[in-house]
């Protein structure tokens, strides 16, 4: 009889155990939030939100947003920020490289503090110009919102806090004058970069494996820009502290950039057996810039084209507008005398040659030269 | 009636203390103006450099000069600037020691105390604190004494030191002019980077400890001006220690006007109920030596003894 109520009372207990176990885990599950779901603190101050009071935070900017979950290749490309431009001339935000930029830190909810599920909303969905009115104090107006998100990183970027970064000047408000180029890297906006004298590279190509590359010097002599080289780059490449968006380039890729000014040349213009030697004008021009050509940039001279050609060495080829009149011979070293001064250019300098040595014969049967007997005296040369 | 001298004693001094304290709670019930303006400039956020837009904007607003103000020269950050007669704010650089190439600015001008002392220490009220929150200069009773200057805490009152024929004391006016009108002061309107709040000062001061809850590691835990010198109506947030962008820590929360506010109420009682408390100190103990030397003494005795001697004998 106590064995059978022992059983009894077992199985009861058995019984309850099993009817309740399926409960108390579920009441453990409820309590536990749905993981793939912010927590409702991220946003809500409070403990019941409700449609009329969401008490949502004054600055939501912790915690998973909406914005994380996509890719700045899915945000526009330049927006045009003209709702205050009464000052300003309309800023051309580049939405597209500043997503590429905060691809290497905390994604889109760096700027889009605040996104609802689904929606994306622009500055000024939220920020009115209004709002810097008392009653709105809570949240900054539509000019406040810009420069806080903008100068907040370009401050701290560039320690520089000059208007024309972004804005670029309307008539009548002088934004002080900066150099004017926001198309290329080093145009307004960004530190100076030191940039390398030259490169140079050893390429599987056997028949000329070193490639020299004279970095500076192609910025020189061809006053290229950052981006008419670097023209795929975004900012991440150099900036990508990760180096998860800046995958090497392939043969194909780096060939394009040097054929856009040297398609037509052969391999060995570039490919060598040894590093190749740095542009002189003597060795390749053929002659030595003289003190006042040195001080001309190439495109003084050479003006046309991506590739520098050749020049023929008649002085006429620039300086046709020169006579007998205009023509200060002194600053050449020597100051003609009185009747050579009266000469006509070609007296002397037959056929307008004027880099050939000068000929005394039209007039002096003697043999003579200009070293032996100058046609006047010979003075200090010019240097400018 | 038979009043002791040590009854009257006590009497008279509880009157006294009475005047005196009652006059002291009646100025303690005014918890300053309910709905009064003030502002929140919050230092993080000021840029500084190539900026300074305030100024100019504050200069234009209260007609200024606005000759040598260039705003991109930079060179006026190296040395700490004061307000003065032509700049009623100045912005002035702090080094950061957190972050040494993004150092502090901070916009200076008149604080626009709760209580202020240049107001309790004028002679002739020339300063209002206004229902709105500014404090305001009225430069037709003035009478040039500058004791305002010497009493501000912050030093921020200017004299026309340049001005022979009619010199007055200048200083920030909060604009009071345009929030009557119902704009915001000129340099809260103008500043790019909105650091500078217009607001009634307690949302001011609700938002401030928002921020500060909000991102504890940019500010400090402190508003100053909540309680400075018993409160001001401009507040200001910093990432950094006070003392270290040029704020002094050793001013108190007592309103200035507390110091002197005993010594000023007790003068009209000391006035008024000293010569009759003595007076009354004196007849009383001329009574009593009357009373002590009893009916043998004649009257005239004492008087020949007392000041009334020389009356008698002319």
């Amino acid at each position: 009889m106590n064995r059978n109520l022992g059983n009894w009372c077992i199985s009861v207990l058995l019984l309850l155990l099993i009817t309740y176990m399926p409960c108390f885990g579920q009441s453990q599950d409820r309590s536990v939030p749905d993981a793939t779901q912010p927590p409702c603190s991220d946003c809500h101050v409070c403990e019941t939100p409700t449609k009329s009071n969401p008490c949502l935070e004054m600055c939501a900017r912790t915690g998973a947003m909406p914005a994380d979950l996509h890719k700045p290749s899915e945000g526009p490309g330049v927006r045009v920020i003209d709702e205050l431009s009464d000052l300003y001339a309309p800023v051309d935000f580049n939405h597209k490289l500043h997503a590429e930029m905060v691809e290497m830190g905390e994604g889109c909810s760096v700027c889009h503090h605040y996104s609802p599920p689904g929606k994306f909303p622009p500055c000024n969905d939220c920020h009115t110009d209004e709002s810097t009115e008392p009653q709105t104090l809570r949240k900054p107006g539509l000019k406040g919102a810009y420069h806080r998100q903008c100068m907040g990183c370009h401050r701290e970027w560039s320690h520089d806090t000059k208007c024309i970064i972004c804005h670029l000047p309307t008539n009548g408000y002088d934004l002080s004058g900066a150099p004017l180029d926001s198309t290329d890297i080093l145009g307004i906006s960004h530190p100076v970069i030191t940039v390398p004298d030259k490169k140079v590279w050893t390429t599987p190509y056997q028949a000329g494996p070193v490639v020299t590359f004279h970095h500076q010097e192609h910025i020189d002599l061809f006053e290229l820009r950052c981006v008419d080289c670097h023209k795929h780059e975004n900012c991440s490449y150099c900036h990508d502290l990760r180096k998860e968006y800046s995958p090497r380039k392939t043969d194909e890729e780096i060939h394009a950039i040097c054929n856009d000014c040297h398609a037509q040349d052969e391999c060995g213009k570039c490919h060598g057996t040894k590093e190749k030697p740095a542009f002189v004008h003597a060795a390749d021009g053929s002659w030595a810039l003289n003190r006042f050509h040195a001080e001309l940039s190439c495109r003084a001279c050479h003006p046309t084209g991506k590739k520098i050609s050749k020049l023929d060495h008649q002085c006429t080829n620039c300086h046709g507008g020169w006579n007998q009149k205009n023509f200060r011979h002194a600053v050449t070293g020597l100051q003609l005398d009185e009747i050579h001064a009266e000469l006509e250019c070609s007296d002397c300098h037959v056929d307008s040659a004027f880099d050939a040595p000068p000929d005394c014969s039209g007039c002096h049967d003697d043999g003579r030269s200009p070293k032996d007997a100058p046609p006047g005296h010979y003075v200090q040369a010019a240097s400018k | 009636m038979s009043l002791k001298r040590r009854d009257f004693l006590k009497l008279s001094t509880a009157a006294a203390c009475l005047g005196v304290t009652s006059t002291a709670h009646g100025m303690e019930d005014f918890k300053g103006w309910p709905d009064r303006y003030g502002m929140l400039t919050d230092t993080t956020l000021c840029i500084g450099a190539n900026c300074r837009r305030c100024e100019e904007a504050c200069k234009k607003t209260n007609k200024r000069s606005l000759e040598g103000l260039n705003l991109s020269d930079n060179s006026v950050f190296d040395h700490q600037r004061r307000t003065d007669p032509n700049s009623y704010t100045v912005v002035n650089r702090f080094a950061n020691r957190e972050d040494p190439e993004n150092p502090i600015y901070v916009k200076k001008q008149c604080m626009h105390c709760n209580e202020p002392a240049c107001a309790s220490a004028c002679l002739v009220r020339a300063f209002t604190k206004t229902p709105e929150g500014p404090v305001l200069y009225n430069k037709d009773v003035c009478i040039g004494c500058r004791y305002c200057m010497l009493a501000c805490p912050f030093r921020m009152p200017t004299y026309d030191y340049f001005d022979a024929f009619s010199p007055e004391v200048r200083k920030c006016t909060m604009c009071h002019d345009r929030i009557i009108e119902g704009k915001i002061p000129a340099c809260a309107d103008v500043c790019p980077k909105e650091a500078i709040t217009f607001g009634k000062r307690s949302d001011l001061i609700l938002l401030a400890r928002e921020k500060i809850r909000h991102d504890p590691d940019r500010y400090q835990q402190h508003i100053y001006g909540e309680e400075e010198v018993g409160g001001t109506s401009w507040l200001y947030l910093a990432g950094t220690d006070f003392t270290n962008i040029g704020f002094a820590n050793n001013l108190g929360s007592t309103p200035y006007p507390e110091f002197t506010r005993g010594f000023l109420s007790a003068v009209p009682i000391v006035l008024t109920v000293w010569p009759v408390m003595l007076t009354g100190f004196w007849k009383f103990s001329k009574a009593r030596e009357r009373q002590e030397a009893g009916p043998e003494t004649d009257t005239t005795v004492d008087d020949e003894k007392g000041w009334g001697d020389g009356y008698r004998h002319e």
